[in-house]
Order: C-alpha cells, then sequence, then structure tokens
C-alpha cells in the first residue's frame, strides 16, 4: 500500500482508517502534524455557522431542521462542525473523537458522503464500535503503535485488545465466542451475515 | 431542559438514563452538571480541597494530575476531575453530560460500579445524559427519552427496548431483534455470553 502521511511516527497508508486509542491520548500534535501535511482536521471547535453549509450538503445529512434552530444540543452541534467542514479541497479529512457523538445512520452518511467525493478518512476514536466502519485499523497504547492491518485481521487478536483495556466490537465478540465452540467457522462482523450463516 | 424541573417527581438515590436530542440546564445549587470545562490554573487549585487527592482516587486518577493544567488533559480526564468535585463538594445530584465518550471498555465499567456506589451507598441521584445507550441500559433505573417534538417518555429499561420505533438500540437487541425476524424464538439478552450459550443451545436442538 501506498504511504501518504507520516503523523507522531505512525505511517499512515492511502486507505481509510481507524485510529483506536486510550482515553489519556492527547492527539494535539497529531492535529498539528495533520494541518502542516496539509489535511483537514475536524474536531471540537466553539465557532461554526449553519449557514455557511450549502443546502444540498443539509439535505443529504437530513439536517435541514437545523437552520430553523436557535439553541443547538450537543449532537446538533457535532453535526454542524462535521458537515460544515468535510466538503472541503483537502483530500484527507481527519476526525479527532467526533463520530462518538453522532448516531450509527449519520457515521454511515459522512462515509458514504466521503466515498463519493474520493477523500481519504482518517478516524481517531476510542469507541471500538467504530472500528468495523473503516478496512484499516491501528491501534495504539502508550503513545505508539501496538498493532495494525487490515480491521477484519486485527479484530482476530482478541487476547491482545482487552489487554489493553479495548473490547471487541459485539458481532466480532459474539462470533468469536460461536467460533471458539464450533458453532461458526469464523468472525463475522456484521449482524445480518451472521444471522445468515447461522440460520440459512 | 430545565433537569430540577424533570427530576423532580422522581424518586432520589437512582440513576437516570436521559436520551434524545435535548440540552440540560439547572439552577438549583444541589445539582452539578458534569461537562468539559476549561478550567483556570492547576488541578489542585481548581479542586481547592484537603479531599483532593481522595476525590482524584474515586474517579480513577492519581496524583500526578494535581500539577496538571487543563489545557494538557483530554476532555475525558477534564470531566473526571469536575466529578471530583462535585463529590467534594457532596452534591445531591450528578448530572453528567455524555460522560462516557472517550472512555474505554475497562474505564467504562469501573465508573458503572462508581455510578451505583454513588446510588446506593452515597444516596446520590445520578441523571446520565447520552446517545450511547449501551452504556445506560445494565446500570439506569429508568430511561427518559425526548422525542423530536420535544416530548418526553418515561421507560423501565424492558419498556424501551421493547420500543418499535426506536433507533437507539444497543447491538444485541438489534442482533435479536433480527433473529426474530426470522421467527426464531429467543429471550432478550443483555449481555452477549447470555446470548452466546442461548444460541449454542439453539443449535444443538
Amino acid at each position: 500500500m501506498e504511504k501518504i502521511l507520516s503523523i507522531n511516527g505512525k505511517t499512515i497508508f492511502d486507505i481509510d482508517t481507524t485510529i483506536l486509542i486510550p482515553s489519556n491520548y492527547n492527539y494535539t500534535k497529531d492535529t498539528i502534524e495533520l494541518l502542516n501535511q496539509g489535511c483537514t482536521v475536524i474536531y471540537k471547535v466553539s465557532n461554526f455557522n449553519i449557514r455557511d453549509i450549502p443546502q444540498d450538503i443539509l439535505n443529504f445529512f437530513d439536517c435541514e431542521y437545523l437552520l430553523s434552530k436557535t439553541t443547538f444540543t450537543k449532537e446538533d452541534e457535532y453535526k454542524i462542525i462535521i458537515i460544515s467542514s468535510i466538503f472541503s479541497t483537502k483530500k484527507i479529512i481527519a476526525f479527532m473523537n467526533m463520530f462518538t457523538y453522532v448516531s450509527k445512520e449519520f457515521q454511515n452518511k459522512i462515509i458514504e458522503f466521503l466515498r463519493r467525493q474520493n477523500k481519504r478518512i482518517i478516524n481517531y476514536t476510542s469507541e471500538t464500535e467504530e472500528t468495523l466502519l473503516l478496512p484499516f485499523l491501528i491501534i495504539i497504547y502508550n503513545n505508539e503503535i501496538v498493532i495494525e492491518g487490515e480491521t477484519k485481521i486485527v479484530l482476530k487478536e482478541e487476547t491482545l485488545i482487552k489487554k489493553l483495556g479495548f473490547n471487541l466490537p459485539f458481532i466480532v465478540e459474539l462470533s468469536s465466542g460461536l467460533k471458539y465452540y464450533n458453532v461458526v467457522s469464523k468472525l463475522f462482523f456484521d449482524n445480518e451475515s451472521l444471522v445468515e450463516e447461522l440460520w440459512k | 431542559m430545565e433537569v430540577a424541573i424533570l427530576l423532580n417527581t422522581k424518586p432520589t438515590e437512582k440513576i437516570y438514563g436521559l436520551t434524545g436530542n435535548i440540552n440540560v440546564t439547572t439552577n438549583n445549587d444541589n445539582y452539578r452538571i458534569i461537562t468539559e470545562y476549561r478550567f483556570p490554573g492547576t488541578t489542585e487549585t481548581f479542586l481547592n480541597s484537603p479531599k483532593s487527592l481522595a476525590s482524584l482516587k474515586m474517579v480513577f486518577l492519581d496524583e500526578s494530575y494535581l500539577t496538571k493544567k487543563s489545557e494538557d488533559l483530554s476532555e475525558s480526564e477534564i470531566k473526571r476531575i469536575m466529578l471530583a468535585r462535585a463529590l467534594i463538594e457532596n452534591k445531591d445530584y450528578i448530572i453528567l453530560d455524555y460522560f462516557e465518550k472517550g472512555l474505554n471498555y475497562k474505564e467504562k465499567e469501573n465508573f458503572k460500579r462508581l455510578f451505583r456506589k454513588l446510588s446506593q451507598e452515597y444516596h446520590k441521584t445520578i441523571l446520565i445524559l447520552t446517545n450511547d445507550i449501551t452504556f445506560l441500559w445494565d446500570i439506569a433505573d429508568e430511561i427518559i427519552n425526548v422525542d423530536k417534538n420535544g416530548v418526553i417518555n418515561n421507560y423501565s429499561k424492558e419498556e424501551y427496548f421493547n420500543l418499535s420505533n426506536i433507533a437507539n438500540k444497543p447491538e444485541i437487541t438489534k442482533f435479536i431483534n433480527m433473529m426474530r425476524e426470522r421467527n426464531i424464538k429467543i429471550a432478550d439478552y443483555k449481555n452477549v455470553l447470555d446470548l452466546l450459550k442461548a444460541i449454542y443451545r439453539l443449535k444443538g436442538e
């Protein structure tokens, strides 16, 4: 895979990547390096203006209702910050623990939108369920990369992941247990496939 | 939403989950909203109490945090320090605003145990505001949901998970619903291990 960035000692390849981080991770340095390397970095900011967002973007994200609101909730704020930043001209868009505040449906819309624009996504998060969204996974502990690779391969390292204090995504945890008892022969990464396999 | 009004009619010393697209406010001195406030000075000056270290330990932070400033801390760490302060102040009501964001699995489990202890042993009333229903469901005594039209609905946990028009459900519930769509009879399991055993038994039949 082609290398596209180097951030704080981490090599980022040309593939949508989740960076799974512990709760005490300070990503200020990563943010600065990403900005210096010409990326768009999306993080919690105080100033945002929904009027700056084109109508077709608001429609795509089902957020037209926000135009008529005078006060915003936390979830509204995160939605506005995200969708006002993602129609950047930059090729690489990095999210700093932003996805966790919005619904799964909204997360999928962000990814769909960016893929249509042919953007590269980097998602910093502490939530293991989000690792299923993107095909490449880097896990960081004590400011070092512990493991990285295709998400479906990294998530097989159950013992290591749990030792670092993370859990597995629900469907991976369930299918791992079923595999252990020979009910299924492999891990699964979405509900539909596992239900289909169990009751075909 | 004025949370003091919301909780006025509720029994105290319980844990409530609050979901929906809402802001909470309170003008009541006995309530403390835990949010990511970037305090001035160091943690030690902010907490300003002989109980500072003990309260930091309760929120699973060590002595080294006393000399740290808020700009050096993650949002999650700041919220923990705010919680430490609420414990020093001995507020009866603690409102946690998306508190679990940024915590890893082990930390979430530790905080769930702490919240139960605060409620049962220290007689606090806890309100957890979040969109993460999985964090709530095994500790909340009741779930309060505010819908798009601002209507407030109170549910027991069993009622909430049986609602067909709620998208915000734990992954395990979505999986169980998918099984039921295939006419597979399965109970409402709340943890992966119990569901795993149930599927194992079903497949063995």
